[in-house]
C-alpha cells in the first residue's frame, strides 16, 4: 500500500500476559498515537487462541476510539472507510516465551558471538552459545542441546575458505543431539547454517536428514566483517513459518497482519537504530521487566542487543540481589534498615510478582534494585557490545606505549546522546524524576546526555511499523513514545567535596540566564519545559571533562522535559561515602536537590529534616 | 716515600744528636670483626710528632711476633718481624695474613729521617671467623623489604583477594590470534628467536611457547616451531609435548611440528620466509632474542596478513616489531609474561613484590638526588650527616 495514503494504523504486541493495541492516525499532515487499549494474552488454556486476546484489546480501543475495527465475523476491518477500521494493522509477538534459539561457532569471541549478535539482533533469546573452544567435552554439548530444546539453532564457523573440520564438528554434534523443537512435535527443528561456504556440502551431509536445514550467507565472509542481515532475516522467517506457526492461534493472525510479525524485543531495536540512524546519534534504550531486562544500543552505527534472563524486578529479584550484594542495593537507601527485613521484603516481592510498593520506603528499597539490576545488565551489556575480535591491526611506532587491541568496547558514554528506560518501575514511578535519577545511578552518563522513558512501551508498535511507513513511526516515536524527562549534565573527574566543578550558563526561553558553579558532591535541578530549548556554556575545572577534553568549554542547544536540566556534581567514576551516616545524607541532600519524593512525605516519614534543599529551584 | 725500613742500626751516626721522636700511642689489636678470619686490625693514636705538614714522623713500621714468643725479653724482641710500612698520618692497619689458630702480637715504630721511635706493644690478639657480616646489614634489610613485599603479595593474592596487574595487550591478544587461525583454517608459526637456550630471552619466549601451545591443543589448531638452535628444538618440543599432554590431547602433538632449519641466521630467515609465504600462517609469534631478520620477518608476516605478536628485550630490534606487528611486548613484559599469564597467585605475587621493589629503589634514588641537591644548595652540615648516613647505608663494604 502507498504510505501516503495510510491514514489509520493499528498495531498490537501480543506480550506473554497482556496484548497491547495501539491506534495511530493521521491528524493534519502527521501521524499520531491517539487511543490504547489492551486485553490478557490469550495463548495458553482454556483460550489457546491468541486472536481472542487480540480482539479483545482491538474492542477495547474501538470503545475508546468511537471508531469500529472489528466486524461481526470477528476480523478487522480493512481499509478504513467511512470513519471505520484501519488502513494497516500490524503485530509484535513475545508470547509464550518469545523466540528461544541457541546458537553455534568455532572460536567463541568470534563466529559465535557473531551469532549470538544476530540471534539477539533478531529479538531471539539465546539460551546457550556453543563453541569448539567452550571447554564443554561433546557429550555435555550434545546433552546441553537437547536439554534445552530450542525453537532453532543457527550455526556459524569459519571464514569464506576457512576451516571445515570444526564447523562439521559443531555440525556432527547437533545431528548426535537430534534435537526436537521445543513447540509442535510434528516438524524437525529448524537450523541456520551461516559459515563458511566451503562447509556446506559437509553440513548439508550431517544435517540435511535431520534437521530443517537453511543455508545462508556467512555472517563472518572475512573475519574483518561482519554481516548479520541474510541470517537475521532468515531468523525471522523461520520465526513466522515454525515457530509463530506452532503457537496457537498465531496461523489466523498471520493472515491478519500487513507486514510479518517480528518478535517484540526485534521490533523494538528497529525502532531504536531507526531513530539513531536518522538523527546520527549514538542511543541506549533499556527495558527492565520482571524476569529479564534487555538492553539495546546503536553506537558508532552498530546496533546491540543483550537479555540479562536473570535481572528483572519481580520473579528475578532475588537473584538482583544475590549478584549485586546487599551492600550494593543498600548504599542507595536514605535510611538505615535492618539486612533481615530487606531480605524480606525482597523475597515477598519474588513470591508476590504483581504486587506494587504500598509504602515511601518500599518504593525506595524498590527503586534501589533496579538501579543496581539496570547497572548490572548495563555491565553485561557493554562487555558485549564490542568491536569485532580477530582482526589484524595496522601500527606506527606511535603505538609504542599504547596497543589497542581488537574486540574493545563500543560503549563511550562522553559520545552517548540518549538514554530511553521503559518498562514499569520506570515508566510508570510516581514522578519523572524518580526515573531521572534511577537511570542516572545505573548508567552513569557522562558529559550532556538527553533522558526520556517510554510512555506506554509504545516501541514494539512503532519498531514493526518503522518497516512499513518510516515517517509515521519515527514522528509517533518523537511526539507520542518518548517522554522527555530532559538533559543531565555529567562533568567527569574527581575532586573534594565543595570544590568547583564547572561554571555554567544557561539562556532559558524566558529570556533570563543561570550563571552558577556547579561544586563536587552536587547536584542541581534546573526546571526547563517539554519542548523548551536552553542554550547551555559550560566551563569545566581543569580536572574535570564534559567531552571536549579535560578544563574544555563546551557551548551547545539542551532540551527540556518533564524533569528539567540535572547538573550532576558527583563525578565519574561515582563514589558513594563508606561512612553509612555521611552517605546516608549525600543521599538526602541529592533527593531534595532533584525533588525526588515528595518532601513533605518524607519529613512525615522522618527520612529528612524540614531543612529546605540547597540545589532546588 | 717510604720503600723500606730503616733499622736503628743503620741510622746515621750523628742521628743520636737529634731528639728522639716518639712512638705512636694507645696501639691495640683485635680481631677484625665481620670477616672470614684470617685478618686481625691493629689500630693506633698517632704519634705526637705526626702532625698534619709536620715532618718528623714519615710513616709506621708494623711488626708481628707469634705467641707465645721466647721466654725473655731479649728474644721476644728478636722474635718480632716486619710486616709493613703505613704513611705517616695513618691509625689502622689490617694484617690480612694471620693464622686462625695462632694469637699474634704487634709492634709499632714511628719511622724517622734520622732515627726511629721506641716501639710501642700491643696485647696479643687472634683472628676468627664470624657468623654475619655486619658490613652488609644494609643488604640483609633490603632483602627483607624486598621478599617481605614478595612475601606478602604472594599471601594476599592467595587469600582470594584481586590486585592490579596492568593489562598487556600482546598477552591478552594471544588467544585472539589463535582463534584468527582456528577461523580461517590456517597454522601458527612461533619463532623463538635465533639465541641458544643460556639466553634468558629464549628462555622467557619458551614459556610463552607452552601457554600457546595448551590453548593451540584446545583449539586443534596446527602450529609450525622453526628453530635455529639444536637445543632449542628439544627444548620446544618437551615443552609443546606436555602442553598437549595438559590439554588433554597427547594424541595430536607430533614432533613434526618442531624442527630444526640451520645455526645461519639469514639462512635460516630465508627458511622462516619461505614457509610463511607458502604456508600462510594466520597467527605469528616471535618470542626471543632477534638482531637483523626481526625487520624481515615481521614485514613477511604482515605482507601475508598474520596477527604478529613479538617480544624480545632487544632494544635496536623493537621499533620495527612495533610498527610491523600487531602487538609487541617490551622488555621487560617478555619476562612477565609467565606470571602474567598463569594467573597463578605464587608468580603473580612475585611480580608485584618486584614491582614494588622497583618503587622503593627508584624512591630511594630520587631522595639521594634530593638530598644531595639540599645539601650543595643550602651547604647545611646536619643534612650533609643525613646524606653521608644515606649513602653509606646503600654502600656494600667487603
Amino acid at each position: 500500500m502507498d504510505p501516503e495514503k495510510i491514514k489509520v494504523i493499528l498495531a498490537t504486541d501480543c506480550g506473554s500476559t497482556t496484548t497491547k493495541a495501539i491506534l495511530i492516525e493521521k491528524i493534519g499532515n502527521e501521524y499520531r498515537q491517539t487511543y490504547r487499549g489492551e486485553a490478557p494474552t490469550t495463548v495458553e488454556a482454556p483460550f489457546e487462541d491468541v486472536t481472542m486476546g487480540v480482539a479483545g484489546a482491538v474492542q477495547e480501543l474501538a470503545e475508546l476510539s468511537g471508531r469500529k475495527l472489528i466486524d461481526e465475523q470477528g476480523r478487522i476491518i480493512k481499509p478504513c472507510q467511512n470513519g471505520q477500521g484501519c488502513d494497516i494493522y500490524i503485530s509484535t509477538s513475545s508470547a509464550g516465551g518469545g523466540l528461544q534459539m541457541m546458537v553455534a561457532g568455532v572460536v567463541r569471541k568470534m563466529t559465535a558471538q557473531s551469532a549470538e549478535r544476530a540471534a539477539l539482533g533478531a529479538g531471539a533469546i539465546v539460551m546457550d552459545v556453543l563453541a569448539s573452544n567452550d571447554k564443554r567435552l561433546p557429550y555435555e554439548q550434545i546433552q546441553r542441546i537437547r536439554h534445552l530444546r530450542p525453537d532453532m539453532i543457527l550455526l556459524s564457523g569459519g571464514i569464506d575458505g576457512g576451516t571445515i573440520t570444526h564447523v562439521a564438528e559443531m555440525g556432527e554434534l547437533i545431528a548426535a543431539a537430534d534435537p526436537k523443537p521445543r513447540l509442535g512435535m510434528g516438524y524437525r527443528l529448524p537450523v541456520i547454517f551461516a559459515g563458511n561456504i566451503n562447509a556446506r556440502a559437509e553440513i548439508e551431509r550431517c544435517l540435511q536428514d535431520k534437521t530443517d536445514l537453511s543455508i545462508v550467507d556467512n555472517l563472518r565472509p572475512v573475519l574483518e566483517e561482519e554481516n548479520l542481515n541474510p541470517a537475521r532475516e532468515k531468523i525471522h522467517d523461520l520465526f513466522l513459518e515454525h515457530v509463530m506457526a506452532q503457537a496457537p492461534g498465531y496461523k489466523k493472525l498471520i493472515n491478519w497482519v500487513d507486514a510479518p510479525i517480528m518478535p517484540t524485543p526485534s521490533a523494538v531495536g528497529s525502532i531504536l537504530k531507526t531513530i539513531a540512524d536518522q538523527k546520527a546519534i549514538e542511543a541506549i534504550g533499556v527495558d527492565i521487566g520482571g524476569a529479564t531486562t534487555d538492553v539495546f544500543s546503536v553506537l558508532k552505527g552498530v546496533f546491540n542487543r543483550t537479555v540479562s534472563a536473570n535481572l528483572g524486578m519481580s520473579y528475578s529479584i532475588s537473584n538482583v540481589v544475590a549478584e549485586a550484594g546487599l551492600g550494593n542495593i543498600m548504599r542507595w537507601l536514605c535510611f538505615e534498615m535492618d539486612e533481615s527485613d530487606l531480605r524480606n521484603r525482597i523475597k515477598n516481592k519474588m513470591i508476590r510478582p504483581t504486587t506494587i510498593p504500598q509504602t515511601l520506603k518500599e518504593l525506595i528499597l524498590e527503586q534501589a534494585v533496579a538501579r543496581e539490576a539496570l547497572r548490572l545488565a548495563f555491565r553485561q551489556h557493554k562487555s558485549f557490545a564490542t568491536t569485532l575480535a580477530g582482526v589484524q591491526q595496522q601500527r606506527t611506532i606511535g603505538d609504542t606505549f599504547e596497543q589497542i587491541s581488537s574486540g574493545a568496547g563500543l560503549v563511550n558514554m562522553l559520545a552517548l546522546d540518549l538514554i530511553i528506560g521503559s518498562g514499569g518501575i520506570l515508566s510508570h514511578a510516581p514522578r519523572a524524576e524518580q526515573t531521572a535519577m534511577m537511570i542516572i545511578d545505573a548508567f552513569l552518563p557522562e558529559g550532556v546526555t538527553l533522558l526520556a522513558k517510554d510512555s506506554i512501551f509504545m516501541m514494539p508498535h512503532l519498531g514493526v511499523l518503522a518497516q512499513v511507513h518510516t515517517k509515521a513511526a519515527t514522528e509517533v516515536f518523537e511526539k507520542d513514545c518518548m517522554v522527555y524527562l530532559g538533559t543531565c549534565i555529567c562533568p567527569v573527574g574527581q575532586s573534594k567535596q565543595g570544590r568547583p566543578v564547572c561554571r555554567y550558563t544557561l539562556e532559558l526561553p524566558a529570556g533570563n540566564t543561570v550563571e552558577e558553579t556547579l561544586n563536587f558532591g552536587e547536584m542541581r535541578l534546573i526546571r526547563l519545559g517539554l519542548g523548551e530549548k536552553a542554550k547551555l556554556a559550560a566551563e569545566p575545572t581543569r580536572n574535570f571533562d564534559l567531552g571536549q577534553g579535560k578544563g574544555r568549554r563546551i557551548e551547545q542547544e539542551i532540551i527540556g522535559g518533564t524533569v528539567g536540566v540535572i547538573l550532576d556534581g558527583r563525578g565519574r567514576p561515582l563514589n558513594l561515602a563508606d561512612d553509612k551516616k555521611r552517605r546516608i545524607e549525600k543521599l538526602r541532600e541529592w533527593m531534595l536537590a532533584l525533588s525526588v519524593y515528595d518532601q513533605k512525605a518524607l519529613e512525615e516519614k522522618g527520612l529528612v529534616g524540614a531543612k529546605a534543599p540547597a540545589g532546588a529551584r | 716515600m717510604l720503600t723500606a725500613f730503616v733499622p736503628r742500626s743503620q741510622a746515621r751516626p750523628d742521628a743520636a744528636m737529634l731528639v728522639r721522636i716518639r712512638p705512636p700511642v694507645s696501639p691495640r689489636a683485635f680481631d677484625t670483626p665481620s670477616d672470614a678470619g684470617g685478618c686481625i686490625t691493629v689500630r693506633w693514636q698517632l704519634s705526637p710528632d705526626d702532625q698534619p705538614g709536620g715532618k718528623l714522623v714519615e710513616g709506621y713500621g708494623i711488626y708481628r711476633a707469634e705467641e707465645p714468643a721466647g721466654p725473655s725479653a731479649a728474644l721476644r724482641v728478636n722474635s718480632f718481624k716486619p710486616i709493613d710500612v703505613v704513611p705517616a698520618g695513618t691509625t689502622e692497619y689490617k694484617d690480612s695474613s694471620t693464622d686462625d689458630a695462632k694469637t699474634y702480637r704487634y709492634r709499632l715504630v714511628a719511622l724517622s729521617e734520622f732515627e726511629n721511635s721506641e716501639p710501642a706493644e700491643t696485647p696479643v690478639a687472634q683472628s676468627s671467623l664470624q657468623l654475619f657480616n655486619l658490613n652488609r646489614l644494609n643488604l640483609l634489610v633490603i632483602s627483607i623489604i624486598i621478599s617481605g613485599t614478595v612475601i606478602f603479595y604472594i599471601q594476599y593474592l592467595k587469600s582470594g583477594r584481586q590486585t592490579f596487574i596492568r593489562k598487556i595487550a600482546g598477552l591478552e591478544a594471544v588467544d585472539e590470534a589463535i582463534g584468527r587461525a582456528t577461523e580461517m583454517g590456517r597454522p601458527i608459526l612461533f619463532i623463538p628467536g635465533i639465541q641458544d637456550m643460556n639466553d634468558i630471552q629464549t628462555v622467557a619466549g619458551m614459556i610463552i611457547l607452552g601457554r600457546i601451545a595448551k590453548t593451540i591443543a584446545e583449539y586443534d589448531t596446527p602450529i609450525e616451531v622453526p628453530t635455529s638452535r639444536a637445543l632449542v628444538m628439544t627444548t620446544a618440543r618437551e615443552i609443546v609435548k606436555e602442553a598437549y599432554l595438559a590439554a588433554g590431547r597427547p594424541d595430536a602433538y607430533s614432533d613434526d611440528m618442531i624442527y630444526y632449519l640451520t645455526d645461519e641466521q639469514f639462512g635460516y630467515v630465508a627458511g622462516v620466509n619461505g614457509i610463511m609465504v607458502r604456508k600462510k600462517p594466520a597467527a605469528c609469534f616471535y618470542m626471543g632474542a632477534f638482531f637483523a631478520e626481526s625487520l624481515i620477518l615481521a614485514e613477511t608476516g604482515n605482507d601475508i596478513g598474520a596477527i604478529q605478536i613479538a617480544g624480545t628485550a632487544m632494544p635496536a630490534q623493537l621499533p620495527f616489531f612495533i610498527a610491523a606487528c600487531d602487538y609487541t611486548l617490551i622488555g621487560e613484559e617478555l619476562f612477565a609474561a609467565s606470571a602474567y599469564l598463569s594467573g597463578e597467585p605464587k608468580q603473580l605475587g612475585s611480580l608485584k613484590g618486584q614491582d614494588m621493589g622497583k618503587i622503593i629503589a627508584m624512591a630511594c634514588i630520587l631522595f639521594g638526588v634530593f638530598l644531595a641537591t639540599l645539601t650543595s644548595v643550602t651547604g647545611s652540615s646536619a643534612i650533609l650527616e643525613v646524606l653521608e648516613w644515606f649513602r653509606s647505608f646503600f654502600s656494600v663494604s667487603a
